[in-house]
């Protein structure tokens, strides 16, 4: 290879050099097979999902009165990048619900804008990600079939209310400022901090 | 190598040999991405190189024109989508620029300590797809493959645990950033930084003094010092050609004045001059991680609040460009708003775009073989390229 | 033995092909395992539990099932009678190795010669592979084959020869028993060069990684073997583990001691495949720790390097063996 071929000094560093590297080479691959491997025997074993998973979508019922949660506001409608999102709203007396809502997860792109505008935490993600179908109408998720997935699988810790208190600053800063509730949409210009 | 123009032929000088134009096509295990090559051969020679892009095109210009300054950035991480982080700031800091919103001070630490581990995670999949590339799907090449992935997959598992997702990961929004850290997360990371470091000396171990590698890399691709800064180059390809131009020194953002890294340069310009670049690029993200790490205050992570509605985000008229530095290079975002809730204009300068430019500079002249290896030591990333 | 010789050696030609086939599925199986765990992996689990015993069974299956598609474009004739061309050269080499003192189909007196010659029957069946493909990306590979393979040969050739010289004869059997008072590998400089020399030269001949240019996966996906499928792409596979194993036999016979070890005399042919085991695992081991070299620069180190070095070895080794029978007597 390259090297003053004929002069000895110049063959035998280069020759020395090619077996040392040989032979650093190879004593990294015979260190790696003395490891243990690193491979996970999905599916019989599990990774633990972290809790912040971005997994399947559901629908939740709200903690103390049972009902479901959502409003049909369709606040997850408006700011779903893909557009998967398609709600329609049923007004009553009370409080509004979903008339209809569905989801068309094989097109979502898993952002979790949605979860993080709902108002009522009622759209969260679940840690599971066995999306796998035959048919991909199976993967058109209307609202039974996401209330069912929320029972199914456990929930991530990210809802609503959570990820906005992460992102927004402190409660007392925020009062300090004389932000009240009503002026919460932001415009333009936000005060250094 | 002799010096070449843009689609000039090179005379190799044993006329009458018949020319062999050969596509190095969109579906092929080593072009990175979707990218096309008509190679014109003599022997085993190429003669010409014709590069075609464009076939993974998905209008992010003009996504970026229908989807608001809350939507856009999950969308923007899919440009760069193997060093997503970087992409998502450029455009953010490009609609913070405008609106002059100040980011506080944790949210740009935060910034920084993830595109710094984006960026080991980045190197990590390019050594080992170059390695691939390089050896063989069958071979030495798997191997190193396979040891880079698995450091990868520590890094991805971090991702995982600070925002849910492991690739494209939505994470930041105008204003600061979307997550915050989880308990022990800063903990974590350190042990992923120090276990990565003594990985990475198992690397140099493999691939350093390894003559093989060397013949493959030294004196193969070589981009002088003219051409490079000519065609426009940026990142590891200019740095390895003599440049020391780095958009973290050159033009601090998110607080990157307040670390202490050096900018690996070599002078070389061949595709081991970029090897050593990026393998000292590594060791310096981790340093720069541990900084930010032990630098990292208190205090809110966005000061804008939450996400609550699709139009929330309103930027004053006026345009702005930003650049940050990706793993590939100089990525820039330019864009122009007029007072809605959605830009006007939204364009995006590709590190990839750029540094493909400079192939019919550099593979005339070499062997087939070699040009796997430039392709490789280039990095492109295609969804930088045809957006 | 009542049967006549030839009958017997038709029966004796039978068994040794069908151990061998199994023997080679096998040996691709302790391939995948060992690759894997250098690369912190499993290999082949699921098919076999958990060491993946019926994996090699699996995908001989799955080839025979395969949709055997031949492209419109085709020279057919060539390119059907590839594989066949390919695999019998790879196969016949067994012929000649003993796997005993007497144990062996046809323990030639020129079995040496018979084996290096036959061995280089195949790159006809690869070019013809390549050319009848009617593929650029086959045709380019078989062109770097060709020019591979035949730099390679000779190298080769004078590797396996220092063993002749030193035992003086090219029947496999008398190098195993020359080899009774010290295997040829640990003679002082010569052993050792030489089956360096015989290493080298057979990764090369056997297109492994480092000098795998011609099937160049990342360049050329699977050189001139990219348009075959199902039992013809099998066949090429099994032809290319076959030498492999070809080559190993011989270097354990030559280098190594043969069926030379402790033990019973009945225990030989096991050590003969311990041995072969070896080199093949080295072999093994250097795949999976390198990176390819162009192909050019593996001709560089054939005709610079390699050649000469083999053949000052052959010379030192012609002194060496006339000295001692000079000094002996």
């Amino acid at each position: 290879m390259a090297g003053n071929g004929g002069a000895p000094t110049g063959f035998w560093r280069e020759t020395g050099q090619l077996v040392s590297a040989v032979g650093r080479a190879m004593s990294v691959t015979l260190k790696n097979l003395f490891r243990k491997p690193v491979t996970v025997h999905y599916p019989d074993v599990k990774r633990p999902y972290p809790d912040r998973f971005r997994g399947i979508l559901a629908l939740a019922y709200d903690k103390e009165t049972g009902e479901e949660a959502c409003i049909g506001c369709r606040l997850c409608e408006y700011v779903c990048p893909p557009q998967v999102i398609k709600v329609e709203m049923l007004k009553s007396e009370k409080r509004n619900y979903a008339k209809t809502f569905t989801l068309e997860l094989y097109a979502c792109e898993f952002c979790e804008l949605c979860v993080q505008v709902c108002p009522t935490d009622a759209i969260i993600m679940m840690k599971s990600f066995d999306l796998a179908t035959a048919d991909r109408r199976d993967l058109l998720l209307d609202k039974d079939r996401l209330h069912a997935l929320g029972l199914q699988f456990e929930p991530s810790w990210a809802t609503g209310n959570r990820l906005r208190d992460m992102q927004a600053p402190p409660k007392p800063v925020r009062e300090a400022r004389g932000e009240a509730k009503g002026e919460a949409k932001g415009e333009a210009k936000e005060p250094a901090e | 190598m002799p010096e070449t123009q843009a689609k000039q032929v090179v005379e190799i000088g044993y006329g009458g040999n018949e020319r062999l134009m050969m596509n190095m096509g969109p579906q092929h295990p080593s072009s990175h991405g979707v990218f096309r090559m008509i190679l014109t051969l003599e022997g085993e020679t190429v003669v010409a190189v014709d590069a075609v892009i464009g076939y993974l095109h998905r209008c992010h210009e003009k996504l970026g024109e229908s989807l608001t300054y809350v939507q856009y950035p999950s969308i923007a991480s899919k440009t760069d989508y193997v060093a997503a982080m970087t992409a998502e700031l450029a455009y953010v800091a490009a609609v913070e620029k405008i609106a002059k919103i100040e980011v506080p001070r944790r949210a740009q630490y935060l910034r920084v300590i993830v595109a710094e581990l984006q960026r080991i995670a980045s190197h990590c999949l390019w050594l080992g797809t170059w390695c691939l590339d390089m050896g063989g799907a069958l071979g030495g090449g798997a191997t190193v493959f396979l040891y880079c992935i698995r450091e990868r997959e520590m890094v991805l598992d971090r991702f995982e645990e600070l925002t849910g997702a492991r690739l494209l990961y939505g994470f930041h929004q105008t204003g600061g950033t979307r997550y915050d850290m989880p308990v022990g997360w800063d903990k974590k990371v350190r042990e992923t930084v120090d276990f990565i470091e003594t990985r990475l000396d198992e690397y140099e171990a493999m691939l350093e003094g390894n003559t093989f590698f060397r013949v493959r890399t030294q004196g193969v691709g070589v981009i002088s010092r003219e051409v490079a800064e000519a065609v426009g180059v940026s990142g590891p390809l200019i740095r390895g050609s003599g440049v020391g131009y780095d958009v973290r020194r050159a033009e601090p953002y998110s607080s990157y004045g307040d670390f202490d890294f050096v900018v690996p340069v070599e002078t070389a310009g061949d595709c081991y001059a970029r090897y050593r670049v990026r393998m000292v690029e590594f060791r310096q993200s981790i340093r720069i991680i541990r900084q930010a790490l032990d630098g990292l205050p208190e205090g809110p992570i966005s000061s804008r609040p939450g996400v609550k509605s699709v139009a929330q985000v309103r930027v004053p008229k006026g345009e702005g460009y930003t650049r940050v530095e990706g793993a590939r290079g100089e990525i820039g975002c330019y864009i122009v708003s007029d007072g809605g809730p959605k830009p006007y204009r939204l364009k995006w300068r590709g590190a990839s775009f750029s540094n493909l430019a400079v192939l019919p500079h550099i593979v005339p002249g070499h062997k087939v073989a070699d040009v796997v290896a430039i392709m490789g030591s280039v990095d492109p990333v295609f969804g930088e390229v045809d957006r | 033995m009542t049967l006549a010789p030839a009958a017997w050696h038709a029966v004796q030609a039978f068994i040794v092909l069908n151990v061998l086939l199994v023997l080679v599925a096998y040996v691709t199986l302790l391939e995948r395992k060992f690759a894997a765990r250098m690369q912190s992996r499993i290999g082949p689990y699921y098919v076999g539990r958990p060491h993946g015993w019926l994996q090699p069974i699996a995908d001989a299956l799955k080839l025979m099932m395969k949709e055997d598609i031949v492209p419109t474009a085709s020279d057919r004739a060539v390119y059907n009678l590839a594989p066949i061309v390919f695999l019998v050269p790879c196969l016949l080499i067994f012929a000649t190795i003993p796997f005993a003192p007497e144990l062996g189909i046809a323990d030639l007196n020129i079995g040496v010669l018979f084996f290096l010659a036959v061995s280089s029957l195949e790159i006809i069946g690869l070019f013809m592979g390549g050319w009848g493909s009617n593929n650029k990306y086959a045709l380019l590979s078989a062109m770097r084959a060709v020019n591979q393979i035949i730099s390679y040969d000779l190298p080769f050739i004078f590797a396996a020869l220092v063993p002749v010289v030193l035992a003086g004869s090219m029947q496999m059997s008398a190098i195993v028993t020359a080899q009774q008072g010290l295997w040829f590998v640990a003679y002082p400089v010569i052993g050792q060069l030489a089956f360096l020399a015989f290493l080298v030269a057979t990764l090369a001949a056997e297109n492994r990684v480092p000098f795998d240019i011609l099937e160049a996966e990342s360049e050329l996906v699977a050189g001139f073997r990219v348009e075959y499928s199902g039992m013809k792409f099998a066949l090429i596979q099994l032809a290319e583990y076959a030498h492999m194993l070809g080559t190993s036999f011989l270097g354990a016979l030559l280098f190594l001691g043969g069926w030379l070890g402790p033990g019973p005399a009945a225990l030989g042919p096991l050590w003969l495949l311990l041995k072969a085991m070896v080199i093949f695992l080295l072999v093994t081991w250097v795949r999976w720790s390198f990176v390819r070299i162009r192909v050019d620069q593996i001709l560089a180190i054939s005709w610079k390097i390699l050649l000469p070095t083999t053949l000052i070895l052959l010379l030192a080794t012609g002194l060496v063996v006339a000295m001692r029978g000079a000094g002996g007597g």
